[in-house]
């Protein structure tokens, strides 16, 4: 006899601006079991969780709690139902202390109450202690680090003596002694009943923890099932749909002489040291690691946006000094952020603004800027790249996000780069612009382009890389060529494990 | 992968010129137009078009060089208070440090470019908000003005070729300085719309943490557009002082907050990424003809700062939900908590609420009135009356609100019609502004209590010029600029009675300090240095100790007699100099029941009265200042409708029988000394 | 804890500094009269500056706040003159505050528009009705229970500063211990967030900008009440005398950091600088220069003191 399931979430559908994120989801959830959602990046993970939490309304699709359907939900309806999140991002105020931030999340009651603050600082400091810390809850949250911020959120969680707990990554950014003590509590909550929705690209840890795995693609769910006994192998291709090969249009073509070399390059700044990498003409090569191993910290020297203190850079050979992003794009480094909306393009500046930012000089003459060939750049870059959008002079920010992320690209081909750096090229962006941006990519490297790409996405950094570099703690630990890498061997270097040769299934 | 649509890629009209919606401020700006065209005199011509714009020239300088830093996200509130440190370092270089015109205005400028790149280097370097920053810098320039003036300094009698940039016309018509603000407002039009800095700018306003990824040097950028507004306001002081003829420390007061407004109403967002010059050029001219369009229909001046307020709320609003209707995401979250219904009608209810509340404040000071003045005013005669137009030097103090009931009662014994206007606070620049405004209405005589003597004395020979009689009051402007001076007291004698007066009360032994208005204030400033000159003269042992502002302010000066009291606590003897500092600084002395301590001074016996009687003023001197104002708009009316001339002796002056003319000067009589014994006479 | 009061101790440093400069050259600065009159002189300031704290921390401005005072102070005449006693007069002004405050609020809160701009036009545009529906004139001959709450001097003086005592210590409270408090707090902090943990920002906006209409207005009755006449052009430069207390008593701009004890060291820092320098001899010309060479001294430290006060790659980078 199945007891009535915790949450139940059938038919929900989400589109933003015209895409659709969510394409009719079905998720189910029962008190005391630990329930992955696995997927890839873009697969709609974070936009199921929202929805629950209360965040997002739905398009359609019913929202039951514990047998009862939730019509309108919101963040405080969703607390009440006993619903509470632990985001990637953790979300604390920066001004407050840690024992408010946990407690602000926990109390309820009306603005008039009275706040107890030894009450607070007492609870603040126990739930610390369960969560495995002794950080004091007096300090304020714009000291912490992201993993005592990570901390933090979990305490919250336990705090919130939720029915249904939701953590989004919640190890990404945590030591081992860290992920060891949240397993404790996760465990400790299964046991008290507790519902939990587990949210990880780390596949060794949800055949540790969780009982049933949920996949989802594309915005639609694939499969839900048991963990023991399922292969790792099985659940990558339920989350990639395809064989990994198939997916991706990667072309060998002719690789050249040698464009970027590091050597020994640290930046104390952005906590990268002694790192040694060369990239040729023709090549890509993929930056594999964890969230916080430093490979946007290293783009970001490479760039001149943290420039490096010690080792040197060469480009084709010659010693060369970056200290501004100017200085990079002035020797054709080019590079194409993670953060998309905040760094990748403006939102609200027109396309063709965008696509010649970083190149200001060519669409200019004396420093003046000459409309007819901003013009004629935008429109080529639009054709070439296949950006759909009806004028180049609508904002970037109405445009789907692989089409930002074409004009993003766009921006950096503009200044006609030896060395492209791409920061997770393909999140948050639907399967057809992924795989057109994986031909583009392909493309560039033809015309003799030297491409970094960092992802987190391991089938992508396997499937598109000509080699592999694997980051851990701010260096590079190992170099592979494509025929000699594995997810085994990557994922094992990029936990800090020495590469053991042995593999292991899920379970 | 091609589009099925074709590809645009040339921009629309709309995306052209109204990248912003700037399309709802010409439309206001059209119907203030069309508005004011049909109820005022003479707006609508070329040569009041001209006049407009002739009079935002440096209120347009400041506002063009702000476009940018609100483009960027910043502001700058150091403006106006730049342009007050330029004039008066563009004065002393030609003045006292004997510089050439030339050099002294680069040597403005350079000062300007310091005060812009102190907020550059704060900005940027220190990584301060530009609010906190430039409101710091907004106190720290103007106080270094009047530092170093000590407030009073004021430059004047600049050699014509150099007034010629502020008051001059090209052809007759073009005023000179436009041609200045046509090339500044092109070099910035370049630099933003044209150049790649000004991409980077927007790129910067949008995103700054993305323009540095895209490679843009963004403190620099940043820096660049506060030093050119310190440049910009340098230049703009320039402007003023060649426009009104004097430098002085207050110049370019509150010009920051206009200059701000212009912006915003123009379609410049303060959170950065939007906006345009041109909409800024359109929001300083629907201000610009809102004000002119006022004195042109002899609507009271207080409306501008309403419809402003109203057309700046209004804008916004419209620019808001317009944008909120396309990003349907957000309006998406916001649906959660709470209804829009409900939202609309707590917004509802709180307007109503303050219109009621506005509207019984309205009423109840309106029917306050009536009860003190006694009865509504009888409706006015049919016909075509003489216009005669008056101007207070402030239109809210309290000694030219009590000229104004004479005027009115001269206006209805003489049947004219009466305009009754001038600055909120003292101001030589709107002086200039409104009768500039009369000349162009065409009224028949204007009179002035002038300001700045040299400045307003250019527009009032323009006047004459036009065949409008122009008559002086209260304070005189130059001989030949004016038909008469309606002559209450010189300064010199003002000065003189109120040593001689304090001297008799203190048996001319003992120590005394003055409150004046603003350290700024022409006339305070005339009437010290007449003090002072009198008790080196004749009262030897009488000795000023301080001299301390009220700014007009009576709380300011009840605050500064409670210190003087305890810092020269042998002073014996207070004397106010301007209308609010005398019962602030009686006030003080009650108090602090120092009845040891006698307060004397000039201001208007009903505001102090009651200290009269209860004996902690001693005395308040004056003229009758309801006579002046009614003398003032007798005599108007008397030479408008040819019973006088020029060379009389004499004049009949309705209930004040016949009252003396000597040259072109009409004496309304002695300073007079109210006390306990006649102040009860007097009900002004 | 102490280091959650450093910018306070450092504006206290500086004002024990002040005080020791004047212990010394001029003692007579200290006596008690002296010191109630400064209290009384800035009451309108603090109080104003108490309702400025709340809004700045909120992220917020208001710059209309000189003009609501005056016509708080003219109502409270006007009021006052209809016959009603002074406990009722001061009901009616601080409710009207807290309309003129609400007006504000409600437009930046539920139309979104920037605070700024909102109160640069109810700035502009209630000073200018207020001079047109007055004419300059002042508000006089008031019922003899208007000044001093028609109590002694010192009996009203007593019971202004236990008003604003009250005031004071209330404010302090309750953004201390009360939720409401917090939330103001955390919707300066971060407003998406403040909405997730159950606050809704829109509301404690509009609530902060009414309060401080509120409490404009009954700054604007204690000071009207001090005199027994009511000019009609006070507060003229409040909103920035205000302001820049709050700023320079350690409240960000930005909004989320800041208390109440520091905005009423910096009410008394820049309070006393003026009366200091005459105590001192220096003459009024130099006065304002100096004020905001001090405005701009404290932002910088300040600013100084964050940026090397937090470790890198914390949420204040990245929130910058």
């Amino acid at each position: 006899m199945q007891p009535t399931p915790l949450l139940r979430a059938s038919g929900i559908t989400k589109s933003f601006a015209g895409v659709h994120a969510l394409k009719g989801v079905s998720f189910e959830l029962r008190a005391g079991e630990v329930h992955a959602l696995v997927g890839e990046n873009g697969a709609g993970k974070s936009t199921l969780i929202r929805i629950i939490t209360g965040a997002l309304s739905a398009d359609s699709g019913t929202l039951e709690v514990a047998g009862r359907a939730v019509h309108h939900n919101t963040p405080s309806l969703a607390r009440t139902l006993g619903i509470a999140a632990i985001y990637q991002q953790p979300a604390l105020f920066p001004e407050l202390t840690v024992a408010e931030n946990i407690a602000l999340g926990l109390e309820g009651g009306g603005l008039w109450r009275r706040i107890d603050w030894k009450a607070r600082r007492e609870m603040a400091a126990e739930l610390l202690q369960r969560a495995g810390s002794d950080l004091d809850p007096d300090r304020l949250a714009a000291t912490l680090s992201m993993p005592e911020q990570q901390i933090v959120e979990i305490a919250k969680a336990i705090g919130a003596r939720a029915r249904i707990l939701i953590m989004d990554e919640p190890t990404a950014s945590l030591s081992e002694r860290e992920v060891e003590s949240l397993f404790r509590v996760i465990s400790q909550l299964r046991s008290e009943g507790v519902g939990l929705i587990y949210i990880s690209h780390r596949l060794e840890e949800i055949s540790a923890i969780a009982d049933r795995v949920t996949v989802l693609r594309d915005g639609n769910t694939i499969d839900t099932c048991s963990v023991r006994g399922l292969e790792r192998a099985d659940l990558i291709r339920m989350m990639v749909g395809r064989e990994v090969s198939a997916v991706f249009p990667k072309r060998q073509v002719p690789i050249g002489e040698v464009v970027l070399e590091l050597r020994d390059v640290s930046s104390r700044a952005a906590g990268i040291r002694n790192v040694s990498l060369q990239v040729r003409r023709g090549e890509i090569l993929g930056l594999a690691g964890l969230v916080g191993a430093g490979r946007t910290q290293l783009a970001e020297t490479i760039f001149g946006l943290t420039p490096a203190d010690s080792g040197e850079i060469l480009l084709q050979g010659r010693r060369v000094r970056v200290q501004t992003p100017a200085d990079a794009i002035e020797l054709g480094i080019g590079y194409v952020p993670e953060d998309r909306r905040q760094h990748g393009v403006a939102l609200e500046m027109p396309i063709a603004a965008n696509a010649s930012l970083a190149n200001l000089s060519r669409i200019s003459r004396m420093g003046f800027l000459d409309t007819r060939l901003e013009r004629d750049l935008a429109q080529y870059y639009v054709r070439q790249l296949g950006i759909k959008t009806a004028s180049i002079y609508a904002e970037a920010g109405v445009l789907s996000g692989g089409n930002q992320q074409k004009v993003a690209l766009a921006r950096w081909l503009a200044i006609d780069p030896q060395v492209l750096i791409l920061d997770e090229p393909t999140q948050g962006v639907d399967v057809g612009a992924k795989s057109e941006i994986h031909r583009l990519m392909c493309d560039l490297a033809e015309r003799g382009l030297a491409i970094i790409m960092i992802s987190s996405e391991l089938p992508e950094v396997l499937g598109m890389s000509d080699r592999i570099a694997v980051m851990h703690a701010g260096t590079v630990k190992a170099t592979f060529r494509r025929e000699e890498a594995d997810q085994q061997k990557i994922i094992s270097l990029a936990l800090g494990h020495a590469y053991s040769g042995s593999a292991g299934g899920l379970a | 992968m091609q589009a099925t649509s074709p590809l645009k890629v040339h921009k629309n009209w709309r995306e052209r010129w109204f990248p912003n919606g700037e399309w709802v401020l010409l439309a206001a700006l059209f119907a203030e137009v069309a508005l004011f065209a049909a109820i005022g005199h003479n707006f609508f011509t070329t040569e009041n078009f001209f006049e407009i714009i002739r009079l935002s020239v440096e209120l347009g300088l400041l506002a063009v060089a702000l476009t940018p830093i609100m483009i960027t996200g910043g502001i700058d509130l150091s403006g106006g208070a730049m342009m007050g440190l330029a004039a008066v370092v563009f004065g002393a270089a030609w003045r006292d440090w004997h510089l050439p015109i030339p050099a002294a205005g680069g040597l403005a400028i350079l000062l300007g470019c310091a005060g812009g790149g102190l907020n550059a280097l704060l900005i940027t370097r220190f990584r301060m908000p530009p609010l906190i920053v430039t409101l710091g810098s907004f106190s720290l320039f103007r106080g270094i003005a009047e530092g170093l003036t000590g407030g009073a300094e004021n430059y004047s009698n600049f050699p014509p070729a150099f007034l010629y940039l502020g008051q001059g016309y090209l052809g007759g018509i073009i005023p000179v300085q436009l041609l200045l603000f046509v090339a500044v407002f092109a070099a910035y039009f370049l630099l933003l719309h044209r150049s790649v800095i000004g991409r980077a700018l927007y790129a910067i306003g949008f995103t700054a943490s993305g323009a540095r990824y895209a490679g843009i040097a963004v403190t620099r950028r940043i820096g660049l557009v506060y030093f050119l507004s310190g440049l910009a306001a340098a230049v703009a002081a320039i402007v003023y002082v060649a426009h009104i003829g004097q430098a002085k420390s207050n110049a370019g007061t509150g010009y920051e907050l206009a200059a701000i407004t212009a912006v915003v109403l123009g379609g410049t967002s303060v959170f950065g990424g939007r906006g345009t010059l041109w909409g800024t050029l359109l929001g300083l001219f629907a201000i610009s003809v809102l004000q002119n369009g006022l004195h042109l229909a002899a609507l009271p001046s207080e409306l501008t700062g309403v419809l402003t307020g109203l057309l700046l709320v209004a804008t916004i609003g419209i620019d808001r939900m317009r944008r909120s209707g396309n990003a349907s995401l957000q309006a998406q979250e916001e649906e959660a908590s709470m209804k829009n219904w409900q939202v609309a009608v707590l917004c509802g209810t709180i307007l109503v609420g303050a219109a009621i509340v506005a509207g019984t404040n309205y009423w109840l000071v309106r029917s306050l009135e009536r009860t003190v003045r006694g009865g509504p005013a009888p409706a006015a005669p049919k016909g075509r009356r003489p216009v005669i137009a008056v101007m207070p030097k402030a239109k809210g103090d309290p000694y030219f609100v009590s000229c104004k009931a004479g005027a009115e009662e001269a206006a209805l014994e003489a049947n004219v019609e009466l305009i009754w206007d001038g600055p909120a606070g003292l101001d030589p620049a709107k002086q200039n502004e409104v009768v500039e405004g009369w000349i162009t209405r065409g009224v028949d005589a204007i009179a002035v209590s002038v300001e700045n003597q040299a400045g307003i004395s250019t527009v009032l020979r323009k006047a004459r010029a036009r065949g409008i009689r122009v008559l002086t009051w209260d304070a005189d402007a130059e001989q030949d600029a004016r038909d008469f001076f309606i002559n209450q007291a010189t300064p010199q004698g003002i000065g003189y009675t109120l040593v001689d007066e304090a001297a008799r009360l203190l048996n001319g032994k003992g120590e005394l300090a003055v409150i004046t208005g603003a350290l700024t204030a022409a006339n305070q400033n005339q009437w010290i240095v007449y003090i002072k000159e009198r008790i080196a003269t004749k009262y030897p042992d009488l000795k000023l100790v301080t001299i301390r502002p009220s700014d007009d302010d009576r709380d300011k000066s009840f605050a500064e007699t409670q210190t003087i009291l305890r810092v020269y606590p042998n002073v014996r003897l207070i004397l106010g100099i301007s209308a609010p500092a005398v019962p602030g600084a009686a006030e003080a002395v009650r108090q602090a029941g120092r009845k040891d301590v006698k307060v004397i001074g000039l201001s208007v016996p009903s505001l102090c009265k009651r200290y009269v009687h209860d004996g902690v003023i001693q005395s308040v001197i004056l003229w009758n200042t309801r006579d002046l104002g009614y003398l003032t708009v007798l005599t108007a009316a008397r030479l408008v409708t040819g019973q006088i001339g020029s060379g009389i002796t004499s004049l009949e002056a309705g209930r004040l029988g016949k009252v003396e003319v000597r040259g072109t000067e009409v004496i309304l009589g002695q300073p007079f000394i109210f006390n306990k014994s006649n102040i009860d006479r007097f009900d002004f | 804890m102490i280091e959650h009061y450093r910018r306070e101790i450092s504006v206290a440093a500086a004002i024990l500094l002040v005080a020791a400069v004047l212990a010394v050259l001029a003692p007579q600065f200290f006596t008690l009269e002296n010191q109630t009159d400064l209290l009384l002189n800035n009451m309108p300031v603090l109080i104003v500056a108490l309702g400025m704290t709340l809004i700045i921390l909120t992220g917020h401005i208001d710059i209309s706040v000189g003009s609501q005072f005056a016509i708080c102070g003219v109502a409270a005449g006007v009021i006052s003159k209809a016959g009603l006693p002074s406990p009722a007069v001061c009901i009616a002004v601080c409710l009207l505050g807290a309309v003129l405050g609400g007006m504000n609020g409600s437009l930046v809160a539920y139309f979104r528009l920037p605070s700024i701009v909102v109160t640069l036009a109810a700035m502009v545009a209630l000073r200018d009705a207020l001079r047109w529906s007055t004419e300059g004139a002042w508000i006089q001959d008031l019922p003899p229970g208007f000044q001093w709450f028609g109590l002694s001097q010192t009996g009203s003086q007593l019971v202004t500063f236990a008003a604003a005592g009250i005031l004071v210590i209330c404010a302090h409270w309750s953004m201390r211990n009360l939720a409401a408090g917090r939330a103001v707090y955390a919707t300066g902090s971060d407003p998406d967030a403040a909405r997730l943990v159950g606050f809704d920002p829109r509301h404690i906006v509009f609530g902060v900008f009414t309060a401080t209409g509120a409490l404009t207005g009954f700054a604007a009755f204690l000071n009207a009440a001090r005199f027994n006449q009511i000019p009609s052009n006070a507060g003229i430069g409040l909103e920035l005398q205000v302001i820049a207390a709050v700023v320079v008593g350690g409240t960000a701009i930005t909004g989320g950091r800041g208390t109440v004890p520091g905005t009423v060291l910096g009410v008394v820092l820049l309070g006393i600088i003026g009366p200091a320098l005459t105590f001192l001899g220096v003459s009024a010309y130099w006065e304002k220069a100096i004020q905001g060479a001090i405005i701009l001294a404290a932002v910088a430290i300040d600013s100084i003191r964050l940026r090397t006060g937090r470790n890198a790659g914390n949420i204040a980078a990245q929130s910058a």
